[in-house]
């Protein structure tokens, strides 16, 4: 029952998803000081394996027998850019290294606000919280 | 997000020695001797970088480290001047002065590519301080 009051909100998920963008933030700034590095490659942590196995756990989790809207399944949608980036993975610069400072900083800047954006979810779930707790608006 | 401000410190770092190798380099453009009073002109210095394990976080980040200092190996620049008594006395060169050969133009926008660099490094920890700050948003 300890549990009772956080399990109904999605502040568990939230937690996930604000430690995998702290986490992701690190090995990003490894990145941007490693620009000069000869021989150095990118590192990245998977968003989209991270997302599949929260999905499956929030899945998990609620086990619902029969689909919330029917008709209306959940599809991961593909990135038509994602093709390009592929074509230059291979692509190095002539100290050996492929850290492009402009792909890092727009990393960085998605990875903030997915965790800001988690931040403030959490807090108006908290907030919601408060105010059952208080009784009053 | 602690260990995040230390990768991007450890880069800081070093692009402040890589400026200071260059700050060396343009200093000594004209130096004749070296620091034993002997006639050899000054070598241009350049930094190597490596990635720093000991600067890691579980999910394989690293920071980054000076490898070594390395001095470039090339043929000084020659110059006329019999006069001077640092000038050559015999051989092929007599009477001409060795003067190290550094490009300037080089050594310039490798400070700027530090610079750069170094500014990058200042944006990074500015977003980890943010994400630290918001984090201490959820205690309201």
């Amino acid at each position: 029952m300890e549990n009772g009051i956080l399990k109904s909100s999605t502040i568990p998920i939230l937690q996930q998803v604000i430690s995998f963008a702290q986490d992701r933030h690190e090995v990003l700034a490894g990145n941007v000081a490693n620009l000069d590095t000869p021989g150095y490659r990118v590192r990245d942590l998977s968003i989209e394996s991270f997302q599949q196995r929260l999905k499956d756990a929030i899945a998990a989790r609620n086990q619902r027998t029969e689909p919330l809207s029917p008709g209306m399944t959940a599809s991961r949608r593909g990135d038509a850019l994602s093709d390009v980036s592929d074509s230059m993975r291979t692509i190095l610069f002539h100290d050996d290294s492929d850290v492009g400072m402009e792909q890092q900083v727009l990393q960085m800047s998605k990875n903030q606000f997915m965790h800001n954006l988690a931040i403030s979810l959490m807090n108006t779930q908290f907030q919601m919280l408060q105010t059952a707790i208080s009784e009053r608006v | 997000m602690i260990s995040a401000l230390d990768i991007s410190t450890s880069a800081l770092v070093a692009q402040r020695v890589r400026l200071d190798a260059i700050s060396s380099n343009i200093a000594n453009m004209s130096t004749v001797r070296n620091e034993n009073g002997e006639m050899a002109p000054y070598e241009g210095r350049f930094v190597i970088f490596q990635t720093d394990e000991e600067k890691k976080t579980k999910h394989g980040a690293a920071g980054v480290k000076i490898a070594s200092v390395e001095t470039e190996k090339v043929e000084p620049n020659y110059k006329h001047e019999p006069g001077n008594p640092m000038a050559i006395k015999e051989g092929k060169w007599k009477g001409f002065v060795a003067y190290p050969k550094i490009n300037m133009t080089e050594q310039f926008v490798d400070a700027l590519q530090a610079t750069r660099a170094y500014e990058a490094n200042i944006g990074v920890m500015e977003i980890s301080k943010n994400m630290g700050q918001q984090t201490l948003r959820i205690l309201g």
